[in-house]
């Protein structure tokens, strides 16, 4: 690198040569010299501070790459044979050995999924993973949503420089799901699909909003398929899940790829509908999204909606999980921090 | 969207209480937000007549009053008349003047929500002042504090102020989300519609909403030339002047139907426009006529629909300046921009207390377009709101009409100036209503439900639905619906309004039958779910990160970022990039683990793990869309002192005995090859490389050369990126690679009934010699060797290097020999090593 600044290059050509001399390369960052450049700046008419300013920054990152380098040479490590699976003259004691099991723990999602997909495969649900990329068609189109639909804009959703999507629902796997067990309606004669994966909304931080979330969706399309078969199933799930009897009901909402749509809430499984904090002292928690799949979406996979109908829903693993543990910020799941994560084995 | 209770109440009836209609509405037409209790705020304030009112003896700006409030207000003290004192500021306040009085013990409702300010009898410069006259800003109906607010004379004093004006009401705010396809109920009157179906009532739309009002009172004569340039993104554009407005505040009365909805007054002509939109729906503009005649420097007004020219300015009513974007719909003059069509309107040609006469504007925009202007300019308005859910046309002309209805009323001397213009596109003209035919039976299949034709019938007709009986035929029915009900397009359509009006918690719950064919497992869950298990009990701590990482990432680790794919909305720059390899994301979060409180202690070491796909652009199926390449990443760290304590030799071979002891558990034989001779073609396999240090890392493969992944020591540029210690090694598995490979788990082999022989052998080769090459050639001469009956297990080796031959190694292998048809004899044993090692010899190996 060449200054434009006498002073500059001279100290720098100094502080070069000095350099190969030092027994601890990192003295060289705390230079007399250098001191003496910053120290000129104030000096300086305002107008020429800027440039020199910026050569000597410019100067201290050479020096630091320069340091940087030669410490990787100083503290070059002694050759091993990677193809070993040991090191050589390791005593007994002190080979590598796995750390105590009882430290170890897996992630409370993926508990938390495993569970959730165990009751469902038991219900007779095959389990799907989702993605963390895709393209529109998958996220909106095939999922009935007009191009420009405002709808669109409900879902926050992150787009690549190249056109593709980091899903906000995992219901961008459902056009693929039902094309790939759309065979059943032959043989079985339904399609029971669970999705539990991780999905992402444009949200900024804080203890109630994740970016980076998981969600698991539901979807089952039979002949004579009706609300009362979704809200049946749902209901069956949540009370096996929580090992108690719950009440549900609905609220009616919009999504485009049901038909009709609902938000469905249960009872609240920590007090019985006595009122507590979980619950915000309502009795009801509001769980999910759930409706009949719109007959488009249907069709959409091949699936002719005038011989079969389906219902689907969409809920947050994140929150199921907050509220069974009682877990106070959502970003504890995001972390990495071995304090939050040891305490579930 | 707030729902007024006393306003839907003029026009239906709503029996049941205020929580059994929440709740209704709540299962029944969306989510209650909120409900607000306004009747509460006013409580205690009432009309009152001033009787008297004198100048204060001690202020020049205040009046000493007494006022009659029919005797409503307890505990006051009252002169001999019944009459109350009360000091005033007021500049308006007048004898006779009806007034709202705050007496004492009452809140200021304007000061409900932030500090409550409770009002008392206390003397003003020594009168005595029992309460307070207010103003609409103190009662929280507008900002206008310059006077007192005055009520028509009819009110008689001693009624509840609340009651006068309509606050005795209840606002129920229904989140918006839930009417994206519903852009009628974003007016009282479409709600009131709805409310009414929930309740199984019949509705019926005022006289004024099915046909326009047509005798209205002339004035004076205005020139008005419309114009619409864009029919396919306007389809109907309405307008009409009225002459001789007198521009000034509404009456209390309007003021109070706005500020219980939320809207702020303004002035008269804005606030019928404001009135008849929370009313239909249906934004509407009201123009100076006169400016913009002004801005075309002629006597006649124009109203052009079109595209703004290139460069083309705007100033708006809320005070910024645009340049449009070339798509957007605007409505000019003559000469100048005036409005952006359906979003907001312009500032210069806006109505203000000098304005005589008004061009009113009643018109439909293009959904698509006017929420594409509203994002591109970041301009959010109640107009936008409606049209972006797409309002019919079909009701301007009544809502129009209706619109210069009121303003005649509130403007004595006001006059329809022309006549109404309506431009209308074909599509806007059709009025053809198709229909959907839907049978009892598929609508009862769908729901669950077994309601007969005719409650299916009903339900529809309360809310306005026309029902034409299909001829002859007595299980079907076709639905036409009002025009309104844009949303309706398909039998499933119908299902859902009949589901919802019945009540869906009316609904019988069953399960679903199905066979009872068992669901297939999925292959690679499982098998995610085994790795997590596995790595859990060898102590490892499984950890989640992001999928998004900052763009720094990769210089620092030495990846490509061109390969990266890259948000384009990115929270921050943190999360800018999906990432191309996961060891980083676990590298990430060693330091301020080693930091933390947990871990330290005696043993400040930890193993994480990570299964999450990556991604790099050098990567797309057949469909074009990027593969997620899935990875299990596993890192190893400890501080010095407790790797020191614990552990001889390089940190690598702690990532490596995690490995070694994974692919045992999975029962994979594996390889490695010296990370140095790796040269990878593809971006994404040298994305995975990359963090590692390539003089102290190998890459993994089957005995049969699959490729598995990556495992070493971390380059030091690495390191000091993420403040690693110099205990830190890991690996990155490639997991569908390794589930093939473990699939092909060879499984059992039959126990032998003779006993074992445990042999060791020690080779001693050049340290050039890497382990790989002799264990390989020590197997293949055992391969060669052993006969079909015999077996023989390598068991971990030994290596050793002393201090005075640093240049050579001591590997030992420890060998298990037996044979499932004889006991082995010693002889057998020894000629076996014997030809290992002479196998060994070309490898320039001795044996000691």
């Amino acid at each position: 690198m060449s200054y434009k600044n006498k002073k500059v290059a001279d100290v720098a050509e100094v502080l070069k040569t000095r350099l190969d001399q030092l027994e601890d390369p990192t003295t060289i960052l705390r230079a007399a010299e250098l001191r003496g450049l910053y120290a000129e700046i104030p000096l300086l008419p305002a107008e020429d501070r800027r440039d020199f300013g910026q050569e000597i920054n410019h100067l201290k990152r050479e020096l630091e790459e320069l340091v940087n380098k030669k410490q990787d040479t100083l503290q070059a490590l002694p050759l091993i044979d990677v193809t070993a699976p040991i090191d050589s003259n390791v005593s007994d004691a002190k080979r590598p050995r796995l750390l105590a099991s009882s430290q170890g723990s897996r992630h409370p999602l993926m508990k938390e999924i495993e569970v959730i997909s165990d009751i469902f495969y038991r219900m007779g649900f095959a389990v799907e993973g989702s993605r963390q990329i895709d393209d529109e068609y998958h996220m909106f189109d095939s999922l009935n949503f007009p191009a420009g639909h405002p709808a669109r804009d409900d879902y926050d959703t992150f787009v690549t420089t190249d056109g593709f999507i980091a899903p906000a629902h995992t219901s961008t796997m459902q056009n693929r799901v039902l094309k790939k067990y759309r065979p059943n309606l032959d043989s079985s004669g339904s399609i029971a699909v669970l999705i539990p994966d991780r999905v992402f909304r444009n949200e900024d931080l804080d203890a109630r909003h994740e970016h980076t979330f998981y969600q698991f969706e539901g979807i089952f399309v039979g002949k004579g398929i009706n609300v009362g078969h979704l809200l049946a199933t749902l209901k069956t799930f949540l009370s096996a899940y929580y090992e108690q009897d719950l009440e549900v009901k609905t609220q009616p909402f919009y999504f485009p790829f049901t038909e009709p749509s609902f938000e469905f809430a249960m009872s609240c499984p920590f007090c019985q509908k006595n009122g507590c904090n979980v619950c915000s002292y309502s009795g009801w928690i509001e769980l999910l999204g759930c409706g009949l799949i719109h007959p488009n979406v249907l069709s959409m996979a091949g699936i002719d909606p005038k011989e079969y109908t389906g219902f689907a829903w969409g809920g947050g693993v994140d929150r199921l999980v907050m509220m069974k543990y009682g877990i106070e910020d959502v970003r504890h799941f995001e972390s990495g921090k071995l304090e939050f994560l040891r305490q579930f084995k | 969207m707030k729902v007024s209770l006393n306003w839907i109440k003029e026009y239906t009836s709503v029996k049941v209480s205020i929580d059994d209609l929440v709740q209704k509405i709540g299962a029944q037409l969306g989510e209650v937000e909120e409900v607000t209790d306004l009747g509460k705020r006013y409580e205690g304030i009432v009309v009152a007549k001033v009787v008297t009112c004198e100048k204060h003896p001690n202020a020049d700006k205040l009046h000493v009053c007494t006022i009659d409030d029919g005797g409503a207000a307890k505990h006051v003290t009252r002169n001999a008349k019944g009459h109350v004192q009360v000091v005033c500021g007021a500049p308006n306040v007048a004898v006779g003047l009806h007034v709202a009085w705050l007496p004492p013990g009452v809140t200021v409702p304007s000061t409900v929500e932030k500090d409550p300010f409770v009002l008392e009898a206390r003397e003003i410069r020594g009168e005595m002042s029992n309460g307070m006259l207010a103003s609409a800003s103190e009662l929280d109906i507008s900002d206008d504090h310059s006077g007192i607010v005055t009520l028509e004379s009819t009110i008689k004093p001693g009624t509840s102020f609340a009651q006068a004006v309509g606050f005795d009401d209840y606002i129920i705010d229904i989140e918006n989300k839930m009417f994206t396809h519903r852009p009628d109920l974003f007016g009282e009157l479409g709600l009131a519609r709805e409310i009414a179906g929930i309740q199984h009532q019949k509705f019926e739309s005022p006289n004024w909403y099915r046909k326009a009002v047509t005798e209205q009172r002339q004035g004076k004569k205005l020139s008005l030339k419309v114009k619409n340039e864009l029919p396919a993104l306007s389809p109907r554009f309405m307008a009409v002047a009225v002459s001789d407005v007198t521009v000034k505040p509404s009456p209390v009365w309007l003021q109070a139907y706005l500020s219980r909805v939320g809207i702020r007054p303004i002035n008269n002509i804005v606030d019928v426009t404001n009135y008849i939109m929370m009313l239909t729906g249906q934004p509407l503009h009201a123009y100076d006529h006169d400016r913009l005649c002004e801005q075309d420097g002629t006597s006649a007004a124009t109203l052009v629909v079109r595209h703004p020219a290139k460069g083309e300015e705007l100033k708006l009513l809320n005070g910024k300046t645009i340049t449009p974007r070339r798509e957007a719909i605007m409505i000019a003059s003559a000469k100048k921009l005036v409005g952006v069509g359906g979003v907001i309107g312009g500032a210069d040609t806006e109505v203000s207390e000098t304005t005589k006469n008004i061009v009113i504007e009643c018109a439909s925009f293009d959904m698509y377009s006017v929420r594409k202007t509203s994002m591109e300019h970041g301009i959010f308005t109640d107009a936008v709101t409606r049209f972006n859910k797409g309002q019919s046309s079909k009701q301007n002309d009544v809502v129009l009409a209706h619109a210069v209805e009121m303003i005649l009323d509130l403007c004595p001397d006001a006059g329809i100036a022309g006549s109404y213009h309506d431009l209308k596109s074909a599509k806007a003209q059709d009025n053809a209503t198709k229909g959907v035919t839907v049978s009892s039976d598929f609508v009862n299949e769908r729901l669950g439900s077994k309601l007969s034709l005719k409650e299916m019938a009903t339900l529809l007709e309360n809310v306005e639905f026309k029902i034409v009986s299909v001829p002859a035929d007595k299980t079907r029915l076709h639905v036409i619906p009002p025009f309104w009900r844009t949303d309706i397009e398909i039998p499933e359509d119908v299902v859902e309004e009949i589901g919802r009006l019945y009540g869906y918690d009316k609904l019988p719950l069953l399960l679903p039958t199905r066979g009872i064919e068992p669901a297939p497992h999925n292959s690679l869950l499982d098998f995610q779910n085994t790795l997590r298990t596995l790595l859990a009990r060898a102590g490892a701590n499984e950890v989640l990160t992001y999928t998004f990482v900052h763009g720094n990432l990769f210089e620092k680790v030495g990846q490509d970022p061109q390969n990266a794919y890259q948000l384009s909305n990115a929270l921050s720059p943190e999360l800018q990039y999906y990432r191309q390899s996961l060891a980083p994301s676990l590298l990430d979060k060693v330091h301020s683990n080693l930091k933390s409180d947990i871990v330290r202690g005696d043993d400040n070491e930890f193993v994480i793990f990570e299964i999450n796909p990556v991604f790099g652009k050098d990567l797309k199926d057949k469909d074009r869309l990027p593969v997620e390449d899935l990875r299990l990443a596993v890192v190893f760290a400890a501080d010095e002192k407790t790797y020191t304590r614990k552990y001889e030799g390089a940190a690598y071979y702690m990532a490596r005995h995690y490995a070694d002891s994974l692919f045992d558990f999975l029962g994979i034989s594996t390889k490695y090859k010296p990370a140095t001779e790796h040269h990878p073609d593809q971006p994404i396999s040298r994305a995975a490389i990359a963090p590692f240090d390539v003089d102290r890392a190998a890459i993994i493969t089957s005995t049969t050369d699959e490729f598995l992944g990556e495992i070493g020591e971390f380059s030091a540029p690495t390191r000091r990126a993420f403040k690693l210690p110099p205990a830190t090694a890991g690996f990155e598995l490639d997991v569908r690679q390794l589930m093939r490979v473990a699939a092909q788990n060879p499984g059992y082999t039959p126990l032998s009934r003779f006993p074992k022989v445990v042999q060791d052998i020690t080779l001693r080769v050049k340290n050039e010699v890497s382990y790989q090459e002799l264990h390989s050639t020590v197997q293949a001469a055992l391969h060669d060797l052993v006969q079909d009956s015999m077996m023989v297990v390598v068991g971990e080796p030994r290596i050793y290097r002393s201090e005075e031959d640093t240049h050579h190694k001591h590997v030992t292998f420890r060998l298990w020999v037996s044979d499932s048809t004889r006991t082995l004899k010693a002889e057998v044993v020894n000629s076996l090593l014997d030809s290992v090692a002479t196998a060994s010899e070309s490898l320039g190996a001795e044996r000691v």
